[in-house]
């Protein structure tokens, strides 16, 4: 649904986007992580055929971008970084417009289906300025849905909504997932994107990694194993001395001991620390966040920079 | 042309909601019909000739408000959109360049054309009440053609004046100040007639014609060429 091949983007002598190239596919959630400034809204805005690419290329919904931008705006939706939304105009008027420009058929049934699923049908005729904040960002998703897009580019979705809110708005982005769209989510919400998307491409100007969560996690850290010792000491690490551990820490009570294969590696290495006369209280796989994948890729992308 | 549509509809729905906006869309026509009425009143006592050149100023109200009307809704037209941030998700819909102009410049027009002819019809309307009947000056053709075929082109010269300038401010003030300059092509003629104080006549407003849809062809090209949507999201800042 959305193929990108060497993507950049240069304003100027500043280049924002380079040599970007990942895939979004059908039934996908795909999260455009990286700090500010990084591209993200840059990449979006070029997916939506607001601005076009200095080079590369790129496709959405089978049509390369200067193709046929017309069509790709018609079947993309957008939420923008802004909610963009009249405030003068009522929360109504402002999806009748939008109907409108985008041709919807049965635009009245759409627009009250909306409003009912996102709470906002009792202030339907309020003028948008009178909203709150989450109202306005659940109106813009509104917007964004209406023409039933196959593709979606989200650029924070869930930003400045109450947790209830949020996580309404995440399950009903798990939802359409479901209905077979492909969904590119723009967001600095790490635990948001680990929950929700299949797939992380993690972006500073270039691409630093792409892939699932697990295989980023893994690629990084590969797979740690956490010992509760009852008698922590450092020379626990220096005898280890067995292949099976990759590498081994010592923090406060528990080793991390870095592993190839859980299954095969895990009895050698209790079995050794039985031998270094360690006293184990447990032995459990290592939680790895994406969180921690990201400080890691950014460190590293700002060690090079 | 439904997008041409949506967008029209939309300006007007967010015009009417902006009180500077409904102060010159709501209250100049009726300012202008009840001073153009005063005149006429106050000429009905002075000679032939006198009451010529008063009506002919009157008459002149009628040609400049299909002008003046829509300035403040098109200054908003560009510079409104970049204050809400609402230009991106509105470039980011199917509409094309042309319609979302097309939609933009016929906003403000539009209704100022309506109000200005509905103004002259209340004029007509008073003029024949004092003075007995339409004095036959007024529904000669120079005039008509000025106000029902010159004036539509004048308002849609300031409109792309102001959409131009609109597009380059940063706030919807400096936008409608800098706009009333779209105004100047209105007034030479108002300097001429009243200058000569002579009734119109055909040569002058065919001359003015050729002027204004030269000036118009000019303008469209120079603010077509600026309303493009990637220059809009980049650089109207």
């Amino acid at each position: 649904m959305i193929r990108t091949e060497g993507l950049t983007r240069r304003f100027g002598g500043v280049v924002a986007v380079e040599d970007l190239s990942f895939e979004v596919r059908t039934g996908e959630i795909v999260a455009l992580l990286g700090p500010n400034g990084a591209g993200k809204t840059t990449t979006v805005r070029m997916l939506s055929c607001l601005i076009a690419p200095t080079s590369g290329r790129a496709w959405v919904n089978g049509r390369e971008l200067h193709e046929d931008p017309s069509y790709i705006r018609a079947t993309v939706g957008v939420l923008t970084e802004t909610p963009g939304l009249y405030r003068r105009l009522s929360a109504w008027h402002n999806l009748r417009f939008f109907a409108d420009l985008y041709g919807v058929r049965g635009a009245e049934e759409k627009i009250e289906e909306y409003l009912r699923f996102f709470g906002l049908w009792e202030r339907r005729n309020d003028p948008v300025a009178t909203y709150s904040k989450g109202m306005r960002q659940k109106l813009a998703l509104a917007r964004a849905l209406l023409h039933e897009p196959k593709v979606l580019l989200l650029d924070e979705p869930t930003a400045g909504l109450d947790p209830e809110s949020a996580r309404s708005v995440r399950e009903f982005i798990s939802e359409l997932k479901g209905e077979g769209r492909a969904i590119l989510l723009c967001t600095h919400n790490l635990p948001e994107a680990e929950r929700l998307c299949d797939r992380i491409v993690l972006l500073r100007t270039r691409l630093i990694a792409q892939g699932t969560p697990e295989e980023l996690k893994r690629r990084l850290f590969g797979t740690r194993v956490v010992v509760e010792l009852a008698n922590p000491s450092p020379e626990l690490v220096s005898s280890l001395g067995i292949p099976e551990a990759r590498s081994a820490e010592l923090v406060g009570e528990k080793l991390y001991v870095e592993v190839t294969d859980p299954r095969r590696d895990n009895p050698v290495l209790v079995r050794r620390l039985v031998e270094l006369g360690a006293e184990i209280i447990a032995v459990r796989e290592a939680e790895t966040t994406l969180e921690d994948v990201y400080h890691e890729l950014m460190g590293g992308a700002d060690a090079q920079g | 042309m439904p997008r041409v549509k949506a967008i029209l509809l939309k300006e007007w729905a967010e015009a009417i909601r902006i009180k500077m906006v409904l102060f010159s869309v709501a209250f100049l026509p009726l300012f202008m019909t009840g001073f153009a009425t005063y005149l006429v009143w106050q000429g009905k006592a002075l000679p032939e000739e006198a009451r010529a050149a008063l009506l002919n100023t009157s008459l002149m109200y009628f040609f400049i408000l299909p002008v003046v009307i829509p300035l403040s809704i098109a200054a908003y037209s560009i510079v409104g959109e970049k204050e809400q941030g609402t230009l991106e998700p509105l470039l980011a819909t199917p509409i094309r360049d042309w319609e979302l102009f097309l939609g933009k410049a016929l906003g403000p027009v539009v209704p100022g054309l309506i109000l200005s002819w509905g103004a002259f019809g209340l004029f007509l309307l008073a003029a024949k009440v004092i003075l007995g009947a339409i004095p036959k000056g007024v529904l000669s053709l120079p005039w008509l053609l000025s106000i029902f075929a010159l004036a539509p082109f004048l308002a849609l010269f300031a409109v792309f004046v102001t959409m131009i300038v609109s597009s380059r401010t940063t706030d919807v003030r400096a936008a409608y100040q800098f706009s009333s300059l779209a105004v100047l092509p209105a007034l030479i003629p108002l300097l001429v007639y009243i200058g000569r104080l002579t009734a119109v006549n055909l040569t002058f407003v065919g001359i003015e014609a050729g002027i204004v849809v030269s000036l118009n062809v000019a303008t469209l090209y120079i603010a077509v060429k600026l309303f493009r949507r990637e220059e809009i999201l980049t650089r109207w800042k």
